[in-house]
């Protein structure tokens, strides 16, 4: 039996996605460098979506 | 161009003795966790310092948590100490630490650490042991998570799983 580590049943408890550790785990340690760096871009594009649509909204009432 | 990977390059290239830790450490060892910062534990002699200035010296490296960002260039100066270096740059946030919460000093930590190829280059990474240990002293609630998920890849290693380490 694979995942009945108790170290398994807590982080699937904890939401963890054990299958995406699979399939972290099958990459060589570049792959995994370029993963997270794709994966940043997009966090930081979002952040930055994010900064530009806050930016263009009127202030609130109570900010006036 | 933000890009920690680039970061990494200019270090090993510049020379100075380094041990990559936290999130990005936890990234290369397989965590699905996003951080948007290198940190580095570094015995941050004057000379580690200086190989620090050339490895980031066109990218605009600035103390980021100073008020007027000062230049990393220019401070601290060749004949004062630091114990930690917390850069912004081009290629993005690099957090140079003199010791790890839970672990201690880089002797502390290079003595368990694991050397992995990276880009044509080898770099020591904290093993994953010690970053566990780290991040639950750490005990914010993030870490805990990290901790948790960091637990759950060393089951896997310990089941065998198998893991592609080239």
């Amino acid at each position: 039996m694979e995942q009945t580590d108790p170290a398994l049943e807590e982080a699937r408890r904890a939401g963890i996605d054990l299958d995406l550790l699979d399939s972290n785990l099958a990459l060589t340690y570049e792959e995994r460098a370029l993963r997270h760096e794709s994966a940043l871009e997009v966090v930081l594009m979002l952040k930055e979506a994010r900064a530009a649509y806050e930016k263009s909204q009127p202030p609130s009432p109570e900010a006036r | 161009m933000k890009s920690l990977n680039l970061l990494l390059q200019r270090l090993a290239d510049a020379g100075p003795e380094f041990v990559v830790i936290g999130g990005y450490a936890g990234v290369l060892h397989g965590s699905s966790y996003v951080t948007n910062d290198l940190d580095i534990c570094v015995v941050l002699t004057r000379e580690n310092v200086a190989k620090l200035r050339t490895a980031f010296a066109d990218l605009h490296p600035v103390h980021r948590l100073t008020h007027r960002k000062l230049s990393f260039a220019g401070y601290p100066p060749a004949d004062q100490e630091v114990a930690n270096l917390y850069l912004e740059t081009d290629g993005g946030i690099v957090d140079v630490l003199g010791d790890v919460l839970g672990i201690g000093d880089y002797a502390s930590l290079r003595r368990h650490a694991v050397e992995i190829p990276l880009f044509g280059r080898r770099c020591w990474v904290m093993s994953l042991e010690d970053l566990i240990r780290s991040k639950e002293a750490l005990g914010r609630e993030k870490d805990l998570l990290t901790a948790k998920e960091l637990r759950a890849i060393a089951a896997k290693r310990k089941q065998g799983k198998p893991e592609n380490i080239s």
